[in-house]
């Protein structure tokens, strides 16, 4: 046997296959978003709390078919009192809400604070299209994390619904477009906030307590002041941001609360129109800070 | 004679009051290019002009045959760029991050994990290459920043200080990889404030001071006045005068030799010279960069 070892230099290799361009460095953006929210590919402590919400969603849709199903086979009008598509949203609403805090300001912020950015805007990506991708990714997760326990939910119903599966999926049609709306004025919403929030706050941590400030204490406060009696206090009630997808979610799934915006006279349009102002802005404010940054 | 991979023609750029950029004209040639100038000279925007991250006031730069200003997207496709500050992802592997660059610059998922695991070997990070970078050293995460701007086999590299914040021996590494590079016939423009860091790597010289141009040129033009220290155990006669049967001016003083001025081989000369004349060689230094020399005198003029 030889005992010469011999190192090869294995050189420099051109590349001859495809390019991608532009839409192969947004689809890259995309992937890597969705993996980094769900901490695929990073350490294993990055994993557990997406983990934990998303699977707690799922068990909460089990868990309310389960309940639907053993109070269903006692007495079929005592179903009317467990949660179905509109109360399972408000708990939804809670894990997103945490998840969003968590895992949005790991979308835009890293990148810059670890100034990836200049090796990014070299390659043929631009200012758009990497936010256009990142805003992808954060729905796709996010939006997930509202649609899939909800389509589980909508299944289950129909496997136990005493009509039968296709009668109850033939007579709950509506819910189809009412779920995946009312998800989009969720998400929209979040996803304005958390961007706005994450493209100038520089720590994942204050940019989460930031966010959970401002929709949950923010909203209590806006909701407090709004039910004074000063000139122009119902106006405050508009502030309280994170009742709009709840006042949006009540008028198309079932009325549940009174929010302080309701009460000040407002109804979903007017809901449906300060998500959009927020939405707006932010693509602005961020679109500006992100091409002053490249 | 090739292309060259840059032209630039009456390029200004202005921050406000500040003039980075002043009428430059230029071209540059295929090959190891060193854009020198001290800080502040308009290096780091001279580059971000080339990959079309800024607009240019007035003028225009033209890489790769594509307007830079016009058409950003063509250029940054063919383009490698290893920015001077930290670009590192802490919490990806090297192989992870290489491999996403390589994305972003458009090539397939499959055949960028794959030209990253070459391209990290090519840098000397292949055992390396699945470790977190946030656990690796300045040295190593200078490769991985060379790495990634290489990774989609681009037509030109711009480097931005690429030796910047290593240690002797980790400067010399990465400016042997870079001269390794240049031998597989990569074009690379690397700017750098070390006169001797240009000195050793390139084959072409910009230099820049205060947004003005300078010189532009081969380096061989700039390294005329170079002379080398040599120090030799003994008979430092016998080898000046086989030095001088090479066609190789010097002096000589007890043990020591001043040679040249020459060229890059000049050492190579040299080294055979002493061989023949068995004198033993001590040491041998270049003097102070001659690099240096040309950029002061070239500052006092304007």
């Amino acid at each position: 046997m030889s005992t010469e070892r011999v190192i090869f230099d294995r050189g420099y290799r051109k590349y001859e296959g495809p390019r991608l361009g532009s839409s192969g460095a947004r689809s890259a953006v995309y992937r890597d978003g969705v993996r980094r929210v769900l901490g695929l590919g990073r350490k294993a402590r990055r994993k557990v709390f997406p983990w934990a919400l998303i699977s707690i969603a799922l068990i909460a849709a089990a868990i309310v078919i389960g309940t639907h199903w053993v109070i269903g086979n006692i007495q079929e009008s005592l179903r009317e009192g467990v949660p179905t598509y509109g109360g399972l949203f408000d708990f939804y609403s809670g894990i997103s809400l945490l998840f969003i805090a968590f895992s949005g300001p790991l979308l835009l912020i890293p990148d810059r604070t670890e100034g990836v950015l200049s090796v990014y805007f070299s390659r043929p990506l631009t200012v758009d299209g990497y936010l256009w991708a990142k805003l992808r990714a954060f729905a796709t997760v996010v939006g997930a994390i509202y649609l899939v326990p909800q389509i589980v939910l909508h299944i289950g119903l129909a496997l136990i619904s005493a009509d039968g599966f296709l009668p109850y999926m033939g007579d709950n049609l509506d819910i189809l477009w009412k779920v995946p709306v009312v998800t989009l004025g969720y998400v929209a919403l979040h996803a304005a906030v958390i961007f706005l929030l994450s493209a100038w706050i520089n720590r994942t941590g204050i940019a989460a307590a930031s966010f959970l400030g401002l929709l949950i204490a923010g909203g209590a406060i806006a909701g407090q002041i709004s039910q004074a009696s000063f000139s122009g206090a119902r106006w405050v009630s508009l502030l309280a941001f994170d009742h709009h997808p709840r006042i949006i979610r009540d008028e198309l799934l079932g009325d549940t609360v009174d929010y302080p915006a309701e009460i000040a006279g407002f109804g979903m349009w007017t809901s449906v129109a300060v998500i959009a102002v927020i939405v707006i802005v932010a693509l602005i404010a961020v679109r500006q800070r992100y091409r002053n940054l490249a | 004679m090739a292309e060259n991979v840059v032209q630039v023609s009456n390029l200004t750029h202005d921050y406000g009051t500040v003039v980075a950029l002043k009428d430059l004209d230029l071209a540059i040639p295929p090959g190891i290019t060193g854009l020198v100038g001290a800080n502040g000279a308009g290096k780091t925007t001279m580059l971000r002009i080339l990959l079309g991250l800024l607009h240019p006031t007035s003028g225009n730069a033209t890489v790769l045959g594509h307007d830079s200003e016009n058409e950003p997207l063509a250029v940054r496709s063919r383009v490698g760029y290893m920015p001077e500050g930290e670009c590192i992802p802490e919490d990806l592997t090297a192989a992870e991050f290489v491999a996403y660059t390589a994305q972003l610059a458009g090539l397939p998922k499959s055949e960028s994990v794959r030209r990253a695991s070459e391209t990290l070997f090519l840098v000397g990070l292949a055992e390396e290459r699945f470790r977190f970078l946030g656990d690796f050293s300045t040295g190593m995460r200078q490769r991985v920043k060379l790495a990634q701007a290489l990774v989609h086999d681009p037509d030109l590299i711009l480097l931005d200080e690429p030796a910047s914040g290593l240690d002797p021996k980790g400067r010399d590494q990465m400016l042997a990889l870079i001269r390794r590079l240049g031998e597989l016939g990569l074009n690379i423009i690397m700017s750098s404030h070390v006169l001797t860091d240009i000195e050793q790597t390139c084959s072409w010289v910009v230099m820049l001071d205060g947004g003005h141009l300078l010189r532009s040129g081969p380096m061989g033009h700039f390294d005329r006045k170079s002379t080398v220290l040599v120090e030799v155990v003994d008979d430092a006669e016998a080898v000046a005068a086989r030095l001088g049967t090479m066609g190789i001016e010097s002096h000589v003083d007890r043990r020591r030799l001043v040679v040249g001025p020459g060229d890059l081989n000049l050492e190579r000369q040299i080294v055979e010279a002493v061989a023949r004349e068995g004198a033993g060689l001590v040491r041998m230094i270049r003097s102070s960069a001659s690099l240096e020399d040309l950029f002061i005198e070239g500052s006092h003029v304007d």
